[in-house]
């Protein structure tokens, strides 16, 4: 394997080796936590134009499983990890790693010291990388001159509506970058999803008589996102009960008033214990989250607090009070990481059913 | 025959989602009082109780109503002996939200709101219930309900809570 280098924006290199696809690369650097899960990390698309450093020491040991993706097609701009496994075995493993970043064209690095790395940019916050061949003035120029895109929604989220038919529930997911956990769950409990672009009008919407909205997860900013998908939420929240991930939860905030804030340092794992107010219950969940909801800016005869990040007190989860509209700020989908709360889909489901009344 | 239909974890989500809906149809918890009837009722009440003094941090009162005499096993005579006045707080001005475990003819509930009225002139009653079977023979309905089973009549719904049968589920019997 051949020699190559992690840049950063502030001028710092790390000599490593290149495996997966040898071609160069930038993106926004984050780290992840998770001590599994890293095929569907790389496959979730809330990590558009980013690289992906692991702190897990040994990444790739299980290879790359038959369903374990999170996306057809990732879009993670590279992987830096300290050792990759060259031997994975797994009975649904269909290739190794460093196969499949080849096949997607995803540069991976490894021989990083992913510690020093990631107590760098807990100091610092997320910043722009690129893995590249030679580390000299000319890589760090291009990097420095490389301005990273605030479409990310518009790049991985569909532009076409699709249908995932099953004879449940009718349920709208509008995507904004959508995690496949979020279809397969709601496949588990015999919804019938129709997938709309996040563009969808409300109009559109309650033409299609859906019993429940899921607003997806997906990758960037929210403020980035066209002002009429907040008209959007705020027309359909009080008609139709409304569940909110993610990105979505952070617009559902957002369209009742609240801020959004920079997370620093952001949360990338599945380590954090996470308070349901309601039951006193904690939980752990597993989070992407570059942004987060400024709780003082919550509009508090509006909404309700119903999940609290217990290491850094952040909102993990809001509901409004007059109507069943709630969200969660973690992936509920539990792929990877717990699965605990996965019940928060059902929770969905019954919502849904007792806005339709009784069967008999 | 025994078949459990509703486990401890959809239980537990049943309880948090009657809690929510209570905020949303009462816009929030002011004067909002709960009234468990003896015996499952009371467990669940106070379960709701703590919900929502978790989420609004205020301090929700919950009685108890013991209405023994009214059910459908007792002869006719017991039935129509009154039910005195059970709680230790005024209901009056109150927004009573009576609580039990299974609603199924209604003639409980009826005689709950009769021992109620007893005691003053609540704002408002209405109704929880963890579980509604069906077959009602009065006119009465439940405002919130945690799971609608439906069920035969000759079938029975045991609602188990911690506290009294050691496990929290529900199952049907027949």
């Amino acid at each position: 394997m051949a020699d190559r280098y992690l840049i950063l924006e502030d001028g710092s290199a790390y000599l490593g080796e290149g495996f997966g696809s040898p071609a160069v690369s930038t993106g926004e650097i984050v780290f992840n936590t998770s001590m599994t899960g890293y095929q569907e990390i790389i496959t979730n698309q809330i990590y558009h134009n980013q690289i992906i450093a692991f702190t897990q020491p040994t990444i790739g040991s299980y290879g790359i499983n038959h369903d374990s993706y999170e996306s057809i097609l990732p879009t993670v701009k590279g992987v830096v990890v300290r050792d990759v496994a060259s031997i994975s075995t797994n009975r649904q493993r269909r290739w190794s790693l460093d196969q499949y970043l080849k096949q997607q064209n995803i540069p991976g690095i490894s021989h990083i010291d992913t510690r020093h790395l990631a107590k760098q940019l807990r100091a610092s916050g997320p910043m722009k990388a690129s893995i590249v061949d030679v580390a000299d003035a000319h890589a760090f120029d291009q990097l420095g001159a490389t301005v990273l895109t605030n479409r990310q929604v518009a790049a991985v989220a569909t532009p076409k509506p699709y249908p995932n038919p099953d004879t449940g529930l009718n349920v709208i997911v509008i995507d904004f970058g959508l995690k496949h956990g979020i279809l397969r769950e709601l496949s588990k409990r015999s919804c019938n999803v129709t997938v709309l672009p996040y563009t969808a009008t409300t109009e559109e919407i309650i033409n299609l008589d859906p019993d429940g909205v899921v607003l997806s997860t997906g990758p960037g900013k929210p403020q980035d996102l066209p002002e009429s998908v907040l008209t959007m939420i705020q027309n359909i929240q009080n008609r139709i009960p409304l569940f909110a991930i993610g990105l979505g939860h952070e617009l559902f905030a957002m369209a009742n008033g609240a801020q959004i804030m920079k997370l620093s340092p952001e949360h990338h794992g599945a380590n954090h214990p996470i308070r349901e107010v309601i039951t006193n219950q904690i939980i752990y969940a597993s989070q992407g989250q570059g942004y987060a909801v400024n709780p003082e800016t919550i509009d508090r005869n509006k909404l309700i607090t119903t999940f609290v990040d217990l290491i850094d007190g952040t909102i993990q989860g809001l509901r409004y009070r007059d109507f069943p509209a709630f969200s969660v700020q973690f992936f509920p989908d539990g792929a990877p990481g717990p699965t605990e709360t996965r019940d928060i889909f059902d929770e969905f489901v019954e919502s849904m059913q007792q806005a339709r009344g009784p069967v008999w | 025959m025994q078949k459990e239909v509703v486990d401890s974890m959809a239980m537990k989500r049943a309880l948090t989602r009657i809690t929510y809906e209570i905020i949303e149809q009462n816009k929030g918890i002011r004067d909002v009082a709960l009234v468990g009837i003896k015996t499952r009722g009371v467990y669940i009440a106070q379960r709701i109780a703590a919900r929502l003094q978790q989420l609004e941090a205020a301090t929700i009162p919950v009685g108890e109503l013991d209405i023994t005499a009214f059910r459908d096993d007792q002869p006719l005579t017991v039935a129509m002996a009154p039910v005195a006045y059970q709680l230790d707080f005024d209901v009056a001005g109150k927004q009573v939200i009576l609580v039990d475990d299974v609603l199924f003819t209604g003639r409980t509930i009826r005689a709950a709101l009769d021992a109620l009225m007893g005691g003053g002139r609540p704002q408002s009653i209405s109704l929880a219930v963890l579980v509604d079977r069906g077959h009602r023979e009065l006119p009465i309905r439940a405002d919130f309900i945690g799971k609608n089973i439906p069920t035969a009549l000759q079938e029975r719904i045991k609602v188990s809570v911690t506290e009294v049968d050691g496990h929290d589920g529900i199952e049907i019997i027949n």
